[in-house]
């Protein structure tokens, strides 16, 4: 495991190492965001559940957003590593520029293995989902 | 390795006269000049008569991200290529060689889309410790492990441990998942009816869409889905719930969600 060469940018003593992703918003790179995915929790020593659901979170919210993406669009994925919790924001420009609704099906399935999911839309038809997952917060 | 062998041990008359006709087609191919007509009904009806092969073998790379069609489509030209070399001369079953033929194609279009589809023996073996140990883990230690926790165990780097996760959710053959593969739930758990499910499903927009396509799983993976998501059971209790190891209810959860996204993407 490659472990920071030096501290981490701390504030009060939680780490908050920043690792973003910019992908061509096409699900053949979703490969790649998975593994990163499971590479990172494994680093925050998060549970093997922990990590499945996450990585199954992150593909079905990536999901969401390519089959409303814009082609030719990046989607950028950016994992915040707290001490014992990942944030991850994955954003996209898409097509109508709305947020998943909260009553869907997608939503329960991401409120289930995420945790905490947010959506929110901003200028340019940037729709943005974040998931946060907590250590041991099954 | 994927072992895609068809034993020829069980030859059931549809296969003995699928046998015969290609032999008799082969050997009409061969009479005749190439480029005649002739020769080209000859090879269109061979590569008709061996379509099904190309199906079987390209579903045994099902559910690894390409289509089902692309997979016959890439395989057929495979099956070509075999019905123009094919010498009836060397004895050997036409269904024999063509299928290294007819893979090579297949796994070329996975190398082609950037996908490294040979499993090494290694990482086969490594997934088989990998879920054993797992189970053993989750067992003494009352929760799912930590990478850190399996890599100790196994004697391995966080890194090995990962990689070997990563060949497991990528690569799951039919074959390899074959005899935990039930049809039907086995586990039989009261929770998974469809009553349950109905309950469960209170709440959820879109539920009287959902439904029909729940209803369409096959019962263990439709249990799965409902015991993760409605129950908020984690997966390694899912695991021993149904009896199958928790990598595999990671597999097939993504597998089911997979599914109803392509069903459900008008209203999802």
């Amino acid at each position: 495991m490659i472990r920071p060469a030096r501290p981490a940018a701390t504030t009060g003593g939680v780490i908050n190492d920043v690792v973003e992703l910019r992908l061509p918003a096409d699900s053949a790179y979703l490969a790649v965001l998975r593994t990163a995915t499971a590479g990172l929790a494994a680093r925050l020593d998060f549970t093997l559940d922990e990590i499945e659901d996450l990585r199954i979170a992150v593909d079905e919210a990536c999901a969401l957003l390519l089959a409303d993406s814009e082609p030719g669009e990046p989607m950028v994925c950016a994992f915040t590593l707290g001490d014992d919790s990942i944030e991850v924001v994955i954003s996209a420009r898409t097509g109508s520029g709305r947020p998943p609704g909260t009553g869907s099906f997608a939503w329960t399935v991401l409120s289930a293995l995420a945790g905490e999911v947010r959506a929110t839309a901003g200028a340019d038809h940037l729709v943005t989902i974040t998931l946060l997952k907590q250590r041991g917060g099954t | 390795m994927i072992d895609v062998t068809i034993s020829s041990d069980d030859v059931t008359p549809q296969r003995a006269a699928t046998r015969l006709e290609s032999k008799t087609l082969f050997v009409e191919l061969g009479a005749q000049p190439v480029g005649s007509p002739e020769h080209q009904a000859a090879r269109e009806a061979l590569v008709h008569l061996h379509l099904p092969l190309v199906e079987f073998l390209a579903r045994r790379f099902r559910d690894r991200g390409e289509p089902l069609d692309d997979l016959v489509q890439v395989g057929t030209i495979g099956l070509i290529k075999a019905v123009d070399r094919f010498d009836v001369d060397r004895g050997v079953e036409f269904s024999t060689y063509a299928t290294p033929t007819i893979v090579g194609e297949i796994k070329r279009h996975f190398r082609d889309k950037g996908w490294a589809v040979r499993v090494p023996r290694r990482l086969q073996e490594l997934r088989h410790e990998l879920a054993t140990t797992t189970e053993l883990l989750s067992h003494s230690l009352g929760r799912a492990p930590t990478i850190a926790e399996i890599a100790r165990a196994l004697d391995l780097s966080e890194e090995q441990v990962l990689e070997g996760l990563e060949s497991a959710n990528a690569y799951s053959t039919v074959s390899l998942d074959a005899g935990s593969d039930g049809e039907d739930g086995g586990g039989g758990s009261a929770l998974a009816s469809i009553g349950a499910d109905d309950e469960a499903l209170e709440g959820v927009e879109y539920r009287e869409s959902l439904r029909p396509l729940l209803a369409l799983l096959p019962a263990r993976d439709r249990q799965i889905l409902m015991l993760r998501f409605f129950r908020n059971m984690t997966q390694s209790q899912i695991a021993v719930e149904v009896g199958i190891s928790q990598m595999h209810v990671s597999r097939l959860l993504t597998k089911t969600l997979e599914q109803l996204r392509e069903q459900l993407t008008e209203e999802y």
